[in-house]
């Protein structure tokens, strides 16, 4: 009977001790932060006490050479004591990134961080807006860990420094492309064109006009025809339907269909010509020409 | 004849039981046989999807995973080993050529033991890491098992994971909490684009070797979501490899375990789903794409499919048909929202590269198409569809085609571009002027001042 009695005293002291120890929380005291500049003098930095449980109201700032360092000591409760876990992490809420530093923890609870922008991930140094700095204390046990804002960590960089880029190689989408066409040929304005026709045109009636002014006529006419009517009109006929052929070949016609017309309708234009010519030469004998 | 129904009767009972796309012989490799009845569930679930399996110690001998050259089995299961490996028969080459004849594995790891150095090699052959100490358990103050785990917080309660990223599909996800007691952890290395990370730990998580009473700052490696507890990798060939960083977790005990978190209530481990959700995406019932019909024609001659030979500027359409496995049929595949199937039409490099839209839908699989006109550019082109994504198995599909140039009679006519009716009217004035040449010469009378100096000359 005493033992069970013994037993159940120890049981319900250990389960109030269990009670009381889980309401014990992680924590810090004499928190600080400073950024110190490089090459800047002694104490030129920013340091600032950050307040037990609350962020600090303004983001800290930390250069391409800064250094910040930060300094706590853990506590479990009310008492000063080595926490397992001290880390800085850094989250960005927009991206989701997080990385987080584990403090230099000394046995007294003790711990000090020293950061710069090398430790940096490179992916934190293209971000925008501040991040936030969170204070993770914890440990084994019961008691509750500790996780909350103690300030926001802006990282500026000097807009002449290119951010670095990690080129990594993940499978996804990549960029649509278009092939980009050589533009069309284009014909000058139609109006250019026109005018330039016209002069091309206007050839021919300058043409049978500067004829006619030297006395250019056709009285020889109905004399040939009335002498070889045949072949002139053939003759004539075979050169206007030559050109025909030639017309047919530019528009539809192809080099097969060409070749055995314009043969037909030049030996009829040769048989007929040299008809013609006789006639021709036979006015020019004649003294007519 | 009398065999015949009996027959299709069996290929039926066959292709009923046949889940996995790519075979059913699992071989599960456990040293010791007495643990077997720990994971009694899980082989339960297992063999009720249709593997058949087989348990083998790494110390038999005769254990190989290759016959007369080819795999003999099309999946293994390793769990931990109790000494200090698993001997020459599941030595890194041997696994390695096994991923390399499209086997698939779940290598399961356990911070309870430490993790055999065979094993820590083979991952750094696939750029996953392990804690140098390679005892390392995963822990996390604020997200344990109050329960099991009150002091030691290594028993982790994280949510399923969503998809990996916008543009990946969520194999894994769904709803329920999953206790990972005692997780090794692994990290990714950035050189293997083929790893992809299923389950990470939360960013208060850290990793911490339990036999080290101090925590030393030097010692932390990686922390937070950079650590993974589940992680996979998909070889070229579109083999599966997993890792999972806690093989308790498949335990009946942890299947249908009560858990609490720090602020949440009693809830039940949704383990036992994700554990399927595991071994069907490792073993191809999940996340496996099929290539049907591919199509390209004129897009104005449908009928006439799969030309070889195109002209620059054409019109083309180019349709192709793909499915997914999922879990025992071919579905069709619809891309995950932001992620995108896209066809390349190159020469060396791609000259377009054009997003396939969904056209139509059969009753397996999806059909994607696009229409594009051929660059300016001839040559040898080809059609390609590189579809690698994480958890998906690799389309890679390549159709030469040749791009000639106009012929003759493709190009407009001279009178169509404005710009040469100067040539053509030049022309034909010329022919004009030479008949009218010829009909002045042979009929027109000379004027009288050129007979009299012709006379003259004479």
């Amino acid at each position: 009977m005493k033992f069970w009695n013994t037993a159940l005293n120890l049981f319900l002291l250990g389960s109030a001790a269990l009670e009381s120890s889980a309401e014990t929380t992680w924590g810090y005291t004499d928190a600080t932060v400073s950024v110190q500049t490089k090459g800047a003098g002694v104490g030129a930095g920013l340091k600032e006490q950050i307040p037990d449980n609350k962020p600090l109201s303004k983001p800290i700032s930390l250069g391409s050479s800064d250094s910040l360092k930060l300094t706590l000591t853990s506590q479990e409760g009310r008492t000063t004591k080595r926490a397992h876990q001290v880390f800085l992490l850094l989250t960005d809420p927009a991206t989701g990134l997080d990385i987080s530093y584990p403090f230099n923890v000394k046995d007294n609870g003790k711990s000090r961080l020293d950061l710069t922008q090398k430790d940096l991930p490179i992916q934190f140094l293209s971000l925008p807006e501040p991040v936030d700095a969170r204070l993770l204390i914890g440990g084994f046990g019961n008691s509750r860990a500790y996780n909350n804002v103690a300030f926001r960590l802006s990282i500026d960089r000097s807009p002449d420094e290119p951010v670095p880029t990690a080129e990594v190689l993940r499978y996804g989408k990549l960029p649509e492309i278009h092939h980009i066409f050589k533009s069309d040929p284009t014909s000058p304005p139609v109006m250019i064109t026109l005018a330039f026709v016209g002069m091309v045109l206007a050839a021919l009636p300058l043409l049978a006009g500067v004829w006619l002014f030297l006395g250019a006529n056709l009285n020889h006419l109905p004399t040939a025809l009335k002498s070889a009517p045949v072949p002139h009109a053939v003759f004539l006929g075979s050169l206007i339907s030559i050109e025909g052929v030639f017309f047919l070949y530019y528009t539809s016609w192809n080099l097969f269909q060409l070749l055995p017309a314009v043969a037909v309708a030049g030996t009829v234009a040769f048989i007929s010509g040299s008809r013609a010519l006789g006639e021709v030469q036979g006015r020019r004998l004649a003294g007519l020409r | 004849m009398r065999w015949c129904p009996s027959f299709l009767l069996f290929c039926f009972l066959a292709v009923v039981h046949a889940l996995s796309s790519s075979g059913d012989r699992l071989l599960v490799v456990l040293e010791d046989a007495t643990q077997k009845d720990l994971y009694s569930t899980f082989w339960g679930d297992l063999e009720a999807r249709g593997y058949s399996l087989s348990f083998e110690s790494p110390k038999n001998e005769k254990l190989s995973l290759f016959q007369h050259g080819e795999k003999a089995y099309d999946h293994v299961l390793i769990l931990p080993p109790k000494s200090k490996g698993f001997g020459p028969s599941l030595n890194p080459k041997n696994i390695l050529d096994f991923l390399n004849k499209d086997g698939n594995i779940i290598l399961a790891l356990s911070g309870k033991s430490t993790t055999p150095s065979a094993i820590s090699s083979l991952l750094i052959e696939l750029d996953l890491h392990l804690p140098t100490d390679r005892s390392s358990v995963v822990v996390d103050h604020f997200n344990y098992d109050t329960l099991s785990a009150s002091d030691n917080h290594d028993v982790l309660l994280l949510q399923r994971p969503g998809p990996l990223r916008p543009d990946t599909k969520a194999f894994f996800g769904g709803e329920g909490i999953l206790a990972l007691p005692r997780a090794a952890p692994q990290t990714l290395g950035n050189n293997n684009p083929l790893l992809a990370p299923i389950l990470r730990a939360p960013a208060t998580a850290y990793s911490h070797n339990p036999k080290e009473e101090a925590f030393n700052a030097e010692d932390v490696g990686a922390t937070g979501s950079q650590l993974a507890i589940v992680s996979s990798m998909q070889a070229r060939n579109s083999a599966r490899f997993t890792v999972l960083g806690s093989v308790e977790s498949l335990e009946d005990k942890w299947f249908s375990a009560t858990v609490k978190g720090l602020n949440d209530k009693k809830t039940q481990t949704a383990n036992r789903e994700f554990a399927k959700q595991l071994t069907s995406w490792t073993f191809k019932e999940t996340g496996v794409l099929k290539v049907g019909k591919i199509e390209h024609h004129l897009a104005d001659e449908p009928e006439n499919l799969n030309p070889t030979i195109y002209r620059v500027k054409n019109e083309t359409t180019f349709n192709i048909e793909i499915s997914e496995y999922n879990q025992d049929k071919f579905v069709p595949f619809e891309v995950p929202s932001e992620d995108a199937v896209q066809l390349e039409f190159t020469m060396l490099s791609p000259f377009h590269r054009l997003t396939l839209t969904p056209s139509r839908r059969t009753e397996n699989s999806t059909i994607y198409s696009t229409s594009f006109t051929v660059p300016d550019q001839h040559g040898i082109f080809s059609f390609r569809v590189n579809y690698k994504r994480p958890f998906f198995t690799n389309i890679e599909e390549k159709h030469e085609v040749t791009i000639r140039h106009f012929a003759h009679d493709e190009y407009p006519r001279s009178w169509r571009i404005s710009g040469g009716w100067v040539w053509i009217a030049g022309l034909w004035s010329v022919i004009g002027g030479f008949l009218a040449f010829v009909v002045m010469w042979l009929y027109s009378e000379p004027s009288q001042p050129a007979v009299s100096k012709v006379k003259k000359a004479q």
